[in-house]
């Protein structure tokens, strides 16, 4: 990451070790209007929401279902919470997932254990919220 | 003022041998994006980011801006600061550790002040917050 000049006015740019990403980022973008830019919570959506479509899909095999397809949304809120300032206060998981081998009842386990198995749901626990809603589509 | 961000993400197929794309997010500002369970895990990651990378990426970016707002705040705006933060994941268990390391520039700032604001940063940023259990964040912070 670098950052040039004040956190008002100023602009940075995030480069991933991997090569698989080059950044722009500013303040107004990240509380206002993306305008287009990314932001470090939706740099946090895209982890949780990769980190908890990896653990699923291990939990499903578990379960004895194979994994068709699963789409993960994650949305992550900042927000100002009275005198500690900005805080990330929820990441919302909504899934829907095409398995076999695997009922409705078995799949809200699968998703739940998923949930517990995924260590950013556990760690973004530290400030906020994590809510998961996961439908098994037939 | 709550601020609402999102990404969604595609998985096809098992744990191990399947694979995963980040297809878009909100802004627009990047997607797709491959992910797997190999690129994660092992030490070469071919090229594919993974949900660590983007933490990296999340938290770096998160405390250059905190650390950019503390020391305008206190009246030393910085004139460039590059952040770096590498994260050890350990499958099985999780994110072990943080790196943060920081070179500043920053005009009439000892390297004392500068390292008290950015300790002020790691502490206060709200993805450090949200990070909050990770058992290990250090800090290096030096003035370029």
């Amino acid at each position: 990451m670098a950052w040039q000049g004040s956190l008002s006015r100023g602009s940075g740019v995030a480069q991933a070790g991997t090569g698989s990403f080059e950044l722009p980022i500013d303040l107004p973008s990240r509380l206002g209007e993306a305008g287009g830019k990314t932001s470090p919570e939706e740099l946090l959506a895209a982890a949780h929401g990769g980190c908890y479509a990896t653990s699923l899909a291990g939990e499903v095999a578990r379960a004895g279902g194979t994994v068709e397809r699963l789409d993960v949304r994650c949305t992550v809120t900042i927000d100002e919470v009275g005198d500690k300032g900005h805080l990330i206060v929820s990441s919302e998981l909504n899934v829907r997932a095409r398995a076999d081998g695997i009922d409705a009842d078995g799949f809200e386990r699968a998703a739940q254990a998923a949930d517990e198995g995924c260590s950013f749901s556990t760690m973004l626990r530290a400030s906020a919220t994590v809510s998961v809603q996961a439908t098994l589509e037939s | 003022m709550a601020a609402e961000r999102h990404a969604s993400v595609t998985w096809n197929g098992d744990l191990m041998g399947g694979s995963g794309t980040i297809d878009e997010v909100g802004s627009g500002a990047f997607g797709p994006l491959d992910v797997s369970w190999p690129a994660r895990s092992e030490e070469s990651s071919g090229g594919k980011t993974s949900p660590e990378e983007l933490i990296a990426a999340a938290h770096a970016s998160c405390f250059s801006m905190a650390l950019a707002g503390g020391l305008a705040e206190a009246g030393s705006a910085p004139e460039r600061l590059q952040t770096s933060a590498a994260v050890t994941f350990v499958p099985g268990t999780g994110i072990t550790r943080i790196a943060v390391t920081v070179l500043g520039t920053v005009p009439g700032l000892d390297a004392e002040a500068f390292r008290e604001a950015a300790e002020d940063a790691k502490r206060n940023c709200p993805v450090s917050q949200a990070l909050g259990s990770v058992p290990e964040i250090t800090l290096d912070a030096q003035l370029a």
